[in-house]
């Protein structure tokens, strides 16, 4: 009864979103407004049936109703009742379903809050967006129908994903992820809706800047969270692996920041609009071939869905939407011309123009170590794989020349600078960071990486901080303000360039904890018997007992621990474990991270002999580990505080309205 | 504008096909493909070998499967509803087949009594059952969860491996690869 509810209300769905879109379609040709209240009602109404059948498929899921292909699948009895309802997204369908319910629910926040503004480019915008649900819509009702039944029911299901089963993150890390990717859809849809209307001007711009921002900050927490939680779960002692999903999360969020910075350019200077346009297109294609890429079967992995026909359709909306996207581009391409002469080489612009190809070179050298092994097995028949070591050698230097703009941008003006000015500006950052080399050095630090990134960051913080009290001082000056008054009333009055600046911030202390955690890290595994310890820098651990017994929360699952004792710089008593899932043939490993402000200390379970009691303990000290989820959280407060809607600004708008 | 990408130039049309077209064809060969079928280590080996007890309480180890070609099914009661599926498709191989080759089921994290469970509710087998208490043979073969099936020649070499539920179609493939015409 309840599944068959929700199929029917995926149904309503498409039939809703089908109806918008072409209802969007008339009332943006003949202006009819009631017309496009009713698109609007029914992207609403498409709204609350996905939100519908969300509920069903977590009904069905609480009730272990194994009637329903789904949660046969991915739910048992014994399955506690949190990982039952964030077991939504543990498979294919279910994360199309949700997936949906976000698209949808983006779509209907956008034609809300714009139902009496832009009235030219909005029932483009509502099109795109009904087109985009309908597509989502279409693949529940055919190739990935989440609510299927089964004949004869089970009396026991599979149970979740023994991975989605282990740690709560998993309750916050897809959907953190999905609301980035699903969010992408709205600087598109603006995107496509000034191409058609030809109002390819700054007003667009103003709106989709704002628009990419809030779903890049969320893609930015989920990749952060899915990082934390990588390192928290699997027990290997890392965080980024450069596997075909994690590269899919990160293609769109490398052109979505691109756009973020030449978008800028656009506004202020009327320059690079074309590529401005290119870069949204490009985000949102990204995020559905990350899609196609990780859920399709394409690219080799033992966690690959397959044997739906799902692959398909997503390689058919792919081509439809570039081939479409691209063609309006290129008959637009007359209105997109460069409003002025383009800027002087040591300029701004310039630095801006650099940053967007830096960014394109990563993002074409990721796709490209991505997708290298699906051609070369399209051309050849062969299996082949890109490893780590590849990403890291070819984003390296180019993240390195990266970081570096990130300090010289900021500090240029606009058109052009004098050498003086360079002069001015830079001497004193570029002598602060060779100093900071230099003392690295000194305090024996010999790995070119981290001396690298320390000279960069702290080029790149001198320069901002200089910029920083320059304004606030000047401000003091001429208003009579205290320092900290002024420093507040500079930031708060132009909230873009600071909240930027705190991003750039939020980079450094990324590109600092990620330098020195890859290199200067130390790690010892050891197979010992009970009373016998390990020594690793200063830490002592001592293995205690090896204990197993069912856990308390799902008896199913079997937990086998060894208990130790550490001493040292922290102290107490850790288990680490493996727990045998039902489902899993491996075991899955439950890691006991010791966090402190310096350094993590990381110590795993990875084999035991239940006979002699001996267990093989890894112990890692990984140094500033907790900065890099720091460094992502001061990126997200940055962009928050960027786009943190302005008093002022909205009195304006009021009054703009008003008159 | 100038150039070729002036206003009224063909040419500039030609972008959308320059785009398209490879990524067209790099997405649909990526599709015919199934990822399913992995690359195993143990493809062009020995098989790794086993001794054990079965559901019926006999021993059987992979020496009594020496000369004949084989199906090693690694299974479990738990596996809803991939395991439910095959379990036809298994019967009626061993109908078909059951003279030219041997089929052996392995347990992967299961309990002899779930097992005798889905044995009373879905149909009785007439080949063994590996109990693997302690999981060790799904570890010699590096199965990533049931079901996933072998197919073993008659020297005793791993001819190719499937993960996922077994069809007909699947299992007269790899009969095929074992020289047994369907």
């Amino acid at each position: 009864m309840i599944p068959t509810l929700g199929h029917i209300a995926v149904l309503i769905g498409l039939a809703a979103t089908l109806f918008a879109a072409g209802a969007f379609v008339i009332g943006g040709r003949s202006g009819d407004l009631a017309v496009l209240a009713s698109a609007r009602r029914a992207m609403y109404a498409a709204f609350a049936m996905v939100a519908i059948a969300c509920l069903a498929m977590i009904v069905s899921l609480l009730a272990h109703d194994f009637s329903v292909v789904y949660v046969a699948r991915n739910n048992a009895t014994t399955t506690p009742p949190f990982y039952s309802v964030i077991s939504l997204w543990a498979a294919l369908e279910g994360s199309i379903l949700f997936w949906t319910l976000l698209a949808t629910g983006w779509a209907s926040l956008v034609l809300y809050r714009y139902r009496a503004r832009l009235p030219a480019l909005m029932p483009w915008v509502g099109a795109t967006l009904a087109l985009g649900a309908a597509f989502f819509f279409a693949v529940m009702a055919w190739p990935s129908d989440p609510f299927v039944r089964v004949t004869p029911i089970g009396l026991e299901g599979n149970g979740p994903n023994a991975l989605l089963q282990n740690h709560p993150f998993m309750g916050l890390h897809p959907p953190l992820l999905y609301l980035g990717y699903t969010g992408m859809a709205i600087p598109f849809a603006f995107g496509m809706a000034a191409l058609i209307t030809r109002r390819t001007d700054e007003e667009w711009l103003a709106v989709v800047r704002r628009w990419t921002l809030v779903p890049w900050i969320l893609l930015t927490a989920g990749i952060v969270a899915g990082a934390w939680w990588s390192y928290a779960v699997l027990g290997w002692g890392g965080y980024w692996a450069w596997d075909p999903v994690e590269n899919a999360a990160l293609l769109p969020w490398l052109t979505a920041t691109a756009f973020i910075h030449s978008s800028m350019v656009a506004e202020r200077r009327g320059t690079l609009r074309i590529w401005t346009h290119a870069l949204v297109i490009a985000t949102f294609t990204l995020t559905l071939v990350g899609t196609f890429l990780t859920r399709s079967g394409v690219v080799n992995s033992v966690h690959a869905f397959t044997t739906s026909g799902i692959g398909a359709w997503f390689a058919w909306a792919i081509l439809l939407t570039l081939g479409v996207a691209l063609g309006l581009l290129i008959w637009r391409l007359p209105d997109l011309g460069d409003r002025r002469p383009p800027g002087a080489v040591v300029s701004r612009e310039s630095a801006f123009l650099f940053n967007n190809v830096l960014f394109l070179a990563i993002t074409f050298a990721i796709l490209f170590g991505t997708l290298y092994p699906v051609v070369v097995e399209a051309a050849t028949g062969a299996r082949a794989s890109v490893g780590a070591p590849w990403f890291n050698r070819v984003n390296a230097p180019i993240f390195v020349a990266l970081l570096f703009l990130t300090g010289v941008g900021p500090a240029l003006p606009w058109g052009g600078a004098s050498w003086m000015t360079v002069r001015e500006r830079f001497a004193i950052p570029i002598l602060a960071g060779v100093g900071v080399v230099v003392a690295a050095w000194a305090l024996g630090v010999r790995d070119a990486a981290p001396l690298g990134i320390f000279g960069l960051a702290t080029f790149v913080l001198v320069v901002m901080g200089d910029e920083v009290v320059r304004g606030a001082r000047s401000r003091a000056r001429t208003r009579g303000e205290a320092p900290p008054v002024a420093l507040l009333r500079l930031a708060t009055r132009n909230r873009r360039r600071y909240g930027g600046y705190l991003a750039h911030v939020g980079i450094c202390v990324m590109s600092v904890a990620i330098a020195v955690s890859a290199t200067l890290g130390t790690d010892r595994t050891a197979t010992l018997r009970p009373g016998e310890a390990l020594s690793l820098g200063a830490y002592t651990i001592t293995y205690d007992q090896l204990v197993t017994e069912p856990l308390a929360s799902d008896p199913r699952v079997i937990e086998t621990r060894a208990e130790l004792t550490l001493a040292g710089p922290q102290s107490g008593r850790i288990a680490t474990a493996l727990r045998d899932y039902p489902n899993s043939a491996t075991a899955i490993a439950t890691p006991v991270v010791r966090t402190a402000i310096g350094e993590d200390l990381y110590v795993t379970l990875l084999a035991y002999n239940p006979s002699t009691s001996t267990a093989t303990i890894r112990v890692l000290i990984n140094p500033l580990v907790m900065w890099i989820w720091a460094g992502g959280a001061i990126v997200a407060l940055g962009a928050l505080f960027a786009i943190w809607p302005d008093r002022r600004r909205m009195a304006v708008e009021a009054a703009l309205a008003g008159a | 504008m100038a150039g070729p990408f002036a206003r009224g130039s063909v040419l500039r049309w030609l972008l959308v096909p320059v785009v398209l077209v490879p990524l067209g064809w790099l997405l649909f060969t990526g599709l015919g493909s199934d990822p399913r079928n992995l690359p195993s280590p143990l493809v062009g080996k020995p098989i790794p070998v086993f001794a054990g007890t079965t559901l019926e309480g006999d021993r059987f180890s992979s020496a009594d499967l020496a000369g004949k070609p084989a199906v090693i099914n690694f299974w479990a009661s738990y596996c809803i509803p991939s395991c439910v599926d095959e379990h036809p498709v298994l019967l009626d191989l061993v109908a078909r087949h059951g003279d030219e080759v041997q089929l052996v089921g392995v347990l992967v994290n299961d309990t002899p009594d779930g097992a005798r469970g889905f044995l009373d509710r879905y149909g009785q087998v007439s080949w063994p059952t590996m109990l693997n208490p302690d999981g060790g043979i799904s570890i010699d073969y590096g199965v990533t969860g049931p079901p996933e099936t072998f197919f073993v020649d008659a020297d005793g070499v791993v001819v190719s491996r499937h993960i996922g539920p077994l069809t007909r179609a699947l299992v007269d493939e790899g009969l095929a690869s074992l020289g047994i015409a369907p």
